[in-house]
């Protein structure tokens, strides 16, 4: 029995623990003192790691199907099989889902796998649109792909803005980091729909009519043109094109936006000056399933760009990822748009420099992710899905057409039963892998236990599929994988196994000019230019949607909480985690909407009576919790109920589960 | 009293080594931190290193534990208990005497009452116990103010004060007695006694320029749990700052709550295991039917700090229920730890 040090496994933030092992079992964990980001603390989900990682739900041998039963094979079985099916596959029949769990080396692997070896395009996490979205504002207004400031500093920080979310639920510990700046004297700004914890412990909570974030946004930025308070000589020399910005800018109509927005002016304005004024200024904002859509990131990044917080110590705008090593796996280019280290996928330059590197002839065909590659009329006969988190699958009747899923996973799951190969893999303590989390900390995590009977980690059964297709790799072990890494995406030139083993991360890009890592973007050492991000104007200064009618009079927003992280495939392999998430979904097994006090006074609704909520395409029945976090006219249902995310949600438009900022219109009629 | 030279370290762990597995402060080559831990090594052990970032209660009151095996035949209907590994005796090597008087807060909870626990009376019963004087405050500690430190009074079995040359060593039970012989140790002089004293008065005085992060008036804060004249506003202050994470229950030295759970294994048999559990959960004390005495998150943090400093409750640890250590104002996402909330209470702080 000792402690082992090592990385949580379970959001973005990426806390330092120390795992207790007894027998070859994670038997505790305690915190890992030290740790520069989460210095000695772990949220309720890191604090029951523990619990998760000895669950018995693992696959432990690899298997293949016969009709409906399911025959234990061996590896070398499981692989010649795989193997011969996938050669019946042109790339364009195949699609592969990664991942943001898995380790930088196994992403790395499994795009290798897809690009090099099946010559496929279409590969994809499910949780990853966000994140793209966010790393391509950020690549096209300051050229660097991700959190441009660093965490370090962030207790120094003078004025803090949050957008969406419910980040003390989310990414806790930096939701702390957040509250010890505040207590040390950092104004902070909270712009949610809900009242969340951390609205409350905001100096100021906005709520903006859900869909229209990015106009708030674009008023501040007015306002701060309007009030004199820019460094407009700067700006000329730091921004590409600033003349540009600033005629839209004076384009826009103010008046209008405040009364679109439903926020005071005066509140408007007073933040724009606190914003100013500040020398360390912190934005916030989510990315992954629950997300700001693009308008808004790019508003934020313009009203920083504006203020003069981009490019300067101190300063940052931090999506914020949910799954461990989420930014990692966009890193390593699981993406259709994105290579291995941002190279854009539609850049010929990209692909003969992959090609080179490889060596590999590569396709240049545009790939879709997975989801798209499930629409009923596309090609794909083929998928091959890593560890996937969720329990409602999405698209399932197409899947259950595909000739062939392969899965790779290491707990019993969802997708495992819909597969014809399942290859069991190693979980995180069972190997050595890199995590990158949301301020680009790239951390080692090392092997702690051995693996149950056989079990074989992700990169090697990759490797031998790869060699039963021809393909000769001799990856020896992960720290092999991540020298060839290095070699190929710039950002991790100068990290290897060797150097992480004995530092608690290192914040990418490390090369030669930052061997130690970089803490944040310097507007100095930047790339390119910047560039406010300016899109067709048309969707950035309207509301996202039309305002509610009569006929669905409320407005539905959709929201995840501590418990039910997720769709909770993973809160209910733990005890503590899942006894919470249980008294909810005993409470409310179908279900639960919020309604605010007000309107429940008004229709005169009772806690727990049921009701239906009906939107233009669906409709649901939920109990009704009344709930003094929302605002009158909203309603709100958290994502957690099995089959209320199929039957309801899935049947309105995609994007409702993708961004924060979406609404949707409904009615809510009392049932008799 | 006795004497123990600085290089005579290793020939006492050496000698504990052989019949228990060794615990104590190490410290952690990447991070430089000192956590209390299982020893492979005995030469791993810092007597001199601060207080650790973790209690030794996992070592007795594991975060995971097993308690019962059992196999369960479907068809038959039969139910075999099997057996489960026998505990290992384990000797715990530089208490700080917080830690040790956490220890005997957790006697008095499971063995000191109507029932008594087995799991926890076998753990105890091996236990090998070092204690060692904080000749030095650390910057998060207020032992001074829950009576706790800085350094042991009972409970131990041997006891250490550094004098810079060598450990003066008090025995406290008869296994200590004998180790001392088998060690043949020699007899500290006639001064001995007061030297210790000395030390430990001096460490007493150094709390103002050492021990910085906190202060705890805990009396004060006891008098205002007792009888009840701590204003709602307080506790929805420090209700609204907690991110209900349980840390501070499972890093504090004295709390004992726990939870059980069946846990099926593949191979078809069952473990019954207790984990750590904390007040600061919903679920924790909810009841059938959806009644909970403490659903709002202030009346649970309200629940754990009464169970901490209230008379009612010290009464039954025969002290307050905190013994000073400070972790958990280290490890707590809304900094509400101990020190805080006694602050608030005291001057009824309710907003900033």
């Amino acid at each position: 029995m000792s402690y082992h040090r090592g990385i949580c496994n379970f959001c973005g933030t990426g806390c330092g623990h120390l795992l207790l092992v007894e027998n070859n079992r994670a038997r505790g964990v305690y915190p890992l003192p030290g740790h520069p980001l989460s210095r000695g603390r772990l949220c309720v989900r890191g604090w029951h790691i523990h619990e998760l990682l000895q669950t018995d739900e693992r696959i432990i041998r690899p298997m293949v199907r016969e009709g409906e039963t399911f025959r234990t094979v061996s590896y070398q079985e499981a692989i010649d099989y795989t193997a011969r099916e996938l050669k019946k596959f042109s790339g364009r029949e195949v699609a592969f889902l990664g991942s943001p769990r898995a380790s930088n080396e196994e992403n790395y692997l499994f795009g290798k796998f897809a690009r090099a070896v099946m010559k496929s395009n279409n590969i994809s996490l499910s949780s990853d649109a966000g994140l793209e979205e966010s790393a391509r504002v950020l690549l096209e207004g300051c050229g660097w792909p991700a959190m441009t400031g660093s965490l370090s500093g962030l207790r120094q920080a003078d004025f803090i803005l949050v957008l969406g979310g419910d980040l003390t639920r989310q990414n806790p510990i930096i939701a702390s980091e957040i509250h010890f700046a505040r207590r040390a004297g950092a104004f902070l700004v909270t712009i949610s729909p809900r009242k969340t914890q951390m609205a409350r412990l905001s100096r100021i909570h906005l709520r903006p009519r859900p869909g229209t974030l990015s106009m708030l946004l674009l008023a501040m930025a007015r306002v701060l043109a309007d009030e004199d308070l820019i460094d407009r000589e700067s700006l000329a020399g730091l921004v590409e094109n600033w003349q540009a910005y600033s005629e839209y800018l004076d384009s826009v109509d103010r008046d209008e936006i405040f009364r679109l927005t439903g926020v005071e002016e005066k509140e408007v304005i007073s933040l724009a000056r606190k914003l100013t004024a500040a020398k360390s200024a912190f934005a916030f904002y989510p990315v992954g399933i629950q997300s700001l859509d693009r308008q808004s990131m790019a508003a934020l990044f313009n009203l920083f760009l504006l203020a003069g917080k981009v490019g300067r110590p101190g300063c940052g705008l931090c999506p914020l990822t949910g799954i461990s090593n989420l930014l990692g796996s966009l890193d390593m280019g699981l993406s259709p748009s994105f290579l291995p280290g941002y190279f854009p996928a539609d850049r010929e330059g990209s692909w003969k420099r992959l090609e080179e590197l490889w060596p590999v002839r590569l396709e240049r065909w545009p790939g879709k992710n997975a989801a798209a590659c499930l629409l009923e009329d596309n090609p794909v006969k083929a998928l091959l899905v890593v560890d996937h988190d969720e329990e409602i699958i999405r698209n399932l009747n197409r899947i259950k057409k595909l000739e062939l899923v392969v899965y790779f996973g290491a707990y019993q799951n969802a997708f495992s039963r819909l597969a014809k190969v399942i290859f069991p893999r190693t979980t995180y303590i069972e190997g050595d892998g890199t995590y990158t989390n949301s301020e680009r900390r790239v951390q080692l995590s090392q092997k702690k236990v051995d693996p149950p009977g056989e079990v074989r980690p992700l990169w090697e059964i990759l490797s031998r599929l790869a060699g039963s297709l021809g393909h000769d790799w001799n990856y020896r072990s992960a720290e092999d994988i991540m020298s060839e890494i290095s070699r190929v995406v710039p950002q991790y030139a100068g990290l290897s196994h060797l150097k992480l083993k004995d530092r608690l991360g290192i914040k990418w890009p490390a090369d030669e000019r930052h061997p130690e890592g970089t803490d944040c973007l310097l507007a100095e050492e930047a790339s390119q230019k910047f560039r406010f991000v300016l899109d067709d104007r048309e969707s950035s200064d309207r509301p996202r949607q039309s305002s509610p009618g009569q006929e669905f009079p409320f407005q539905l927003v959709i929201g995840r909480s501590n418990y039910f992280w997720h769709q909770n495939s993973i809160m209910k392999r733990t005890f503590i985690p899942r006894r919470e998430y249980n008294a909810l979904l005993l409470l409310y097994p179908k279900g639960f909407v919020e309604v605010s006090e007000e309107d429940a006074r008004a229709l005169g609704l009772r806690e727990k009576q049921t009701v239906k909520i009906i939107s233009e395409k669906a409709e649901v029945r939920l109990a009704v919790r009344i709930s003094p976090d929302i605002l009158p006219g909203m309603l709100y249902i958290p994502y957690f109920v099995d089959d209320m995310i199929p039957e309801f949600l899935h049947r309105q438009v995609a994007e409702l589960e993708k961004y924060e900022e979406f609404f949707l219109p409904v009615r809510l009629e009392k049932v008799a | 009293m006795y004497w123990l030279e600085k290089d005579q370290v290793v020939k006492l762990t050496g000698k504990l080594a052989r019949d228990y597995a060794l615990f104590g402060p190490r410290r952690d080559e990447v991070s430089g931190q000192v956590i209390f831990d299982r020893l492979d090594e005995p030469g791993r052990l810092d007597l001199q290193a601060a207080i650790p970032y973790n209690p030794p209660k996992f070592v007795l009151f594991p975060h995971y534990e097993e308690i019962l095996k059992y196999r369960y035949q479907k068809q038959t209907r039969k139910v075999t208990i099997e057996k489960i590994d026998k505990l290992q005796p384990k000797a715990l090597v530089g208490l700080r005497s917080c830690d040790l008087t956490g220890i005997l807060c957790l006697d008095r909870f499971f063995l000191g009452q109507e029932f008594v626990d087995e799991f926890y009376l076998e753990h105890r019963k091996k236990l090998f116990l070092i204690s060692s004087t904080c000749v030095r405050p650390f910057p998060q500690c207020f032992c001074v103010c829950t009576d706790s430190g800085p350094a042991a009074r009972e409970g131990f079995d041997l006891d250490l004060t550094f004098t810079g040359e060598g450990y003066l060593v008090l025995v406290g039970s008869k296994k200590g007695q004998k180790l001392v012989e088998e060690l043949q140790l020699k007899t500290a002089g006639p001064e001995a006694a007061a030297l210790r004293k000395k030390m430990v008065d001096e460490s007493v005085s150094s709390f103002d320029s050492f021990a910085l992060e906190n202060k705890a008036w805990i009396s004060r804060a006891t008098n205002r749990l007792t009888t009840g004249f701590v204003k709602p506003e307080v506790w929805e202050y420090i209700g609204h700052q907690c991110f209900e994470c349980g840390a501070c229950s499972f890093v504090c030295p004295t709390c004992s709550c726990f939870n059980v759970e069946d846990v099926n294994d593949n191979d078809g048999h069952t473990d019954r295991v207790r984990t750590w559990d904390s007040c600061s959960f919903e679920g924790y004390t909810r009841m059938a039917g959806d009644h909970n005495p403490r659903k709002p998150v202030e009346d649970r943090r309200n629940k754990r700090f009464f169970c901490k400093l209230s008379y009612s409750q010290s009464k039954k640890y025969l002290r307050p229920g905190c013994v000073g250590c400070g972790r958990c104002a280290r490890v707590c996402p809304g900094d509400i730890g101990l020190p805080n909330v006694v602050t608030y209470i005291r001057r009824e702080v309710t907003g900033e």
